[in-house]
């Protein structure tokens, strides 16, 4: 058991590193989608090994929607907004790898022994979703395209997810839907904005905008 | 009778009304009257007798006290102003009008966002609150960008990312006191273990470690949502770029919904620490909100840019007012966030004037404005006197209060500190105030464009004294907007004066609850 757990967890790290240096935007959703269904796996192991039945209803809609839906409507976006170009970002791969690293040293750090944060089980996951959190802002912070931006929301997001259920065994049963419902409804109103931005932008480069001072 | 159900189902059911094709005409009756009864309602059940001290809905999910009833009244209560507001802003007739389909999305839109406004304050349960603050802005994203240009979208995509960012550290801080909840928790307990009043009588069980650490991240996301600084950035932008009457919902009461969040949590926190720690930060971030807003309000060259970065100043000082704490700050706190909710909203409605007179967001593009529209001028003018802080408006008193109970409270240095900005901010206003109402209109007359952000204001009425020899511009005047204006401006001169009894006696409530009584 203890060895399956850690297993995924290591899944999980370089699925994290994978959405971080796919230089396509593709690759970065098929990692993105990945990294939704290793979570979607640890729920359902952590569901099943401690006999909480109500953590079944997050994994399968883990599975559901981050693992199908959510990547589904990637696709579709930029299938039409016809995006070929590689993901673009302000500092390189290998240094944002460079970076990511640490992150994860940091994140170990900080939950290591005789830290104040003492869950009952799957203490080994904490730094693992604080680093997914950390993952997902380096993305916000260092990408151009607003796509990649909406993407590190959505790992920000996975990371909490894997806090909580690791933590708590998961929020109550209605905070996790109306959680899943809010991200669903997200997903739909950036991926909105991102055509509106195509349209009104000639491109989708977040860095473009900067009508807006003072 | 009225319960916290039905006052949550009003606004949604109306959204979805809105959403039926129909003329103009019918979805903008729909609309306003939605907005209408959505606050008879609330106000009705807030001021029938049977709730106090708190009633519980939907398992206890749903909790309304004292705290939750004075901000359904604000959110009642301005959004009636807005959307009657908008029914003469938005729905004109005429060329550049919007389209009605745009129209009835933006109606519904509209009340999703006092919905989900009203949600976040009748939550009892923390989780729930969190999704409901993450639907405003999810609901209101479109309502900032409601024409589609350039800077409008740029304005939502930021509100979108940053906002979303800040609420999910929000989402690390419940995760957190949920954790040190479970870890107390005895059987049977476990749907309760998000519930505010639950947490709270269980307070001094909970770790004030992971409570402090909980607070941290509480304050800055939930602080991004209520525009203090540093993380207030997205907020000029998405207020200078919304239509006016977003604006004022916006500004008035979204940024205090969100400081509610931070309220509750503070509440908690206070009561698991029994220390001061929080309150530290709170005034913290306040003064420091209150300070960055500053050099943005005297250097200021776009007017809803200047009424933005004074939300940003009266946030903090609410923050300021809750960390001095006492019965007089708390009180003092509670009463400026709705003073503010009130006047800010005045004068955001008046900036839609405004730019329907002037065409131009730019403060050196309106002069003269009161020997141009003497109505607007007197309006615009008092207003933006009453949120610099003069008396005899409603703002000067509960600065007071605020300040009063800094100084009782031995915070001398942060209340001198908060003293010399407000005067220079006091400055800054009645400066660019005056440059704008006073002297002669300005001479080169703005463009005129068909767009329907730009449109033709058609005066029915004829100008007098204008000066030069410029076309007297032609305005149809907007009977709704302007008794818009005449309502606010008497309700922030009464509450200058004389706060009605009821609602004195709900905001002392909800200082004690504030205060940390368990009730």
């Amino acid at each position: 058991m203890a060895s399956l757990i850690h297993f995924l967890g290591m899944m999980l790290l370089i699925a994290s590193f994978w959405i971080l240096v796919s230089s396509q935007i593709g690759a970065c959703i098929r990692a993105y989608a990945t990294h939704s269904f290793l979570l979607a796996l640890i729920t359902a192991v952590v569901a099943w090994s401690q006999h909480i039945e109500h953590l079944i209803i997050p994994a399968l809609l883990t599975l559901a929607l981050k693992t199908i839906v959510i990547p589904h409507v990637f696709f579709r976006i930029i299938r039409r907004l016809g995006i070929r170009k590689e993901v673009e970002s302000y500092i390189n791969i290998p240094f944002s790898l460079l970076l990511a690293v640490l992150l994860v040293f940091i994140s170990f750090y900080a939950t290591g022994e005789g830290r104040f944060l003492k869950p009952a089980a799957f203490g080994e996951f904490i730094p693992l979703a604080i680093s997914t959190v950390f993952f997902g802002m380096l993305m916000m912070t260092t990408r151009k395209k607003a796509i990649s931006q909406v993407l590190g929301l959505l790992l920000i997001e996975n990371g909490l997810f894997l806090m909580a259920i690791t933590m708590t065994f998961g929020m109550p049963l209605l905070v996790e839907m109306g959680i899943f419902f809010d991200v669903l409804i997200a997903v739909m109103i950036m991926g909105l904005f991102v055509f509106k931005i195509r349209d009104a932008f000639e491109g989708i480069d977040a860095d473009d905008m900067t009508v807006l001072k003072g | 009778m009225m319960t916290i159900d039905k006052a949550l189902w009003m606004p949604l059911i109306f959204a979805f009304l809105c959403l039926i094709p129909s003329p103009k005409r019918i979805t903008r009756l729909t609309f306003i009257a939605g907005a209408v009864i959505s606050a008879i309602g609330a106000w009705g059940f807030v001021f029938g007798a049977s709730w106090s001290p708190r009633v519980f809905a939907f398992n206890g999910n749903l909790m309304m006290d004292a705290l939750s009833a004075v901000f359904a009244l604000l959110i009642t209560g301005v959004g009636v102003l807005s959307a009657v507001y908008a029914g003469g802003y938005l729905f004109k007739e005429g060329d550049g009008s919007i389209s009605p389909l745009r129209l009835r999305r933006y109606a519904c839109f509209f009340h999703l966002f006092l919905f989900t406004m009203l949600l976040t304050v009748f939550s009892n349960n923390l989780g729930i609150m969190w999704i409901a603050i993450e639907g405003t802005t999810l609901a209101s994203a479109f309502l900032v960008n409601v024409d589609d240009k350039k800077s409008s979208i740029e304005a939502a995509w930021k509100y979108l990312i940053l906002c979303s960012v800040g609420i999910s550290l929000a989402l690390f801080g419940i995760i957190l006191v949920y954790y040190s909840a479970i870890a107390q928790a005895a059987s049977g307990e476990s749907g309760l273990l998000l519930n505010w009043t639950f947490l709270l009588s269980k307070a001094k069980q909970l770790d004030p470690q992971v409570l402090r650490l909980a607070f941290i991240f509480i304050l800055v996301g939930y602080g991004t949502k209520a525009g203090l600084a540093p993380f207030h950035s997205w907020l000029p932008d998405a207020h200078s770029q919304a239509p006016a009457p977003v604006s004022a919902l916006l500004s008035g009461v979204l940024l205090s919904c969100a400081t509610l969040g931070i309220l509750r949590f503070h509440i908690l926190t206070k009561a698991a620490t029994g220390s001061a720690f929080s309150d530290t930060l709170l005034i913290f971030f306040g003064v420091l909100s209150v300070v960055v807003a500053t050099p943005f309000i005297l250097e200021q060259k776009d007017y809803k840019r200047l009424l933005a970065y004074s939300s940003v100043e009266h946030m903090g000082l609410a923050a300021a007012g809750l960390g001095f704490g006492g019965a007089l700050g708390l009180y003092g706190a509670i009463l400026h966030i709705m003073n503010h909710a009130f006047t800010k909203s005045l004068l955001f409605f008046s900036s839609g004037h405004l730019y329907y007179l002037f065409h131009s967001k730019e403060i050196a593009d309106v002069k003269g404005l009161l020997r141009k529209n003497a109505f607007l001028g007197i309006i615009f003018f008092l207003a933006a006197l009453a949120i610099a802080g003069m008396p005899p408006f409603s703002i000067f008193v509960s600065e007071f209060l605020i300040l009063s109970a800094g100084f009782l409270g031995g915070k001398y240095i942060s209340c001198a500190v908060l003293l010399l900005f407000l005067a220079l901010i006091f400055v800054g206003f009645l400066r660019h105030a005056s440059r704008m109402t006073l002297g002669g209109p300005n001479t080169n007359q703005s463009k005129q464009s068909g767009d329907w952000g730009r449109p033709n204001y058609h005066f029915g009425k004829e100008i007098k004294s204008l000066g030069g020899s410029e076309e007297p511009p032609k305005v149809e005047r907007s009977l709704l907007m302007d008794s818009v204006l005449v309502v606010g401006m008497i309700v922030i001169l009464t509450m200058g004066f004389y706060i009605p009894g009821p609602l004195n006696a709900l905001i002392q409530a909800a200082g004690r609850i504030a205060g940390g009584t368990i009730l």
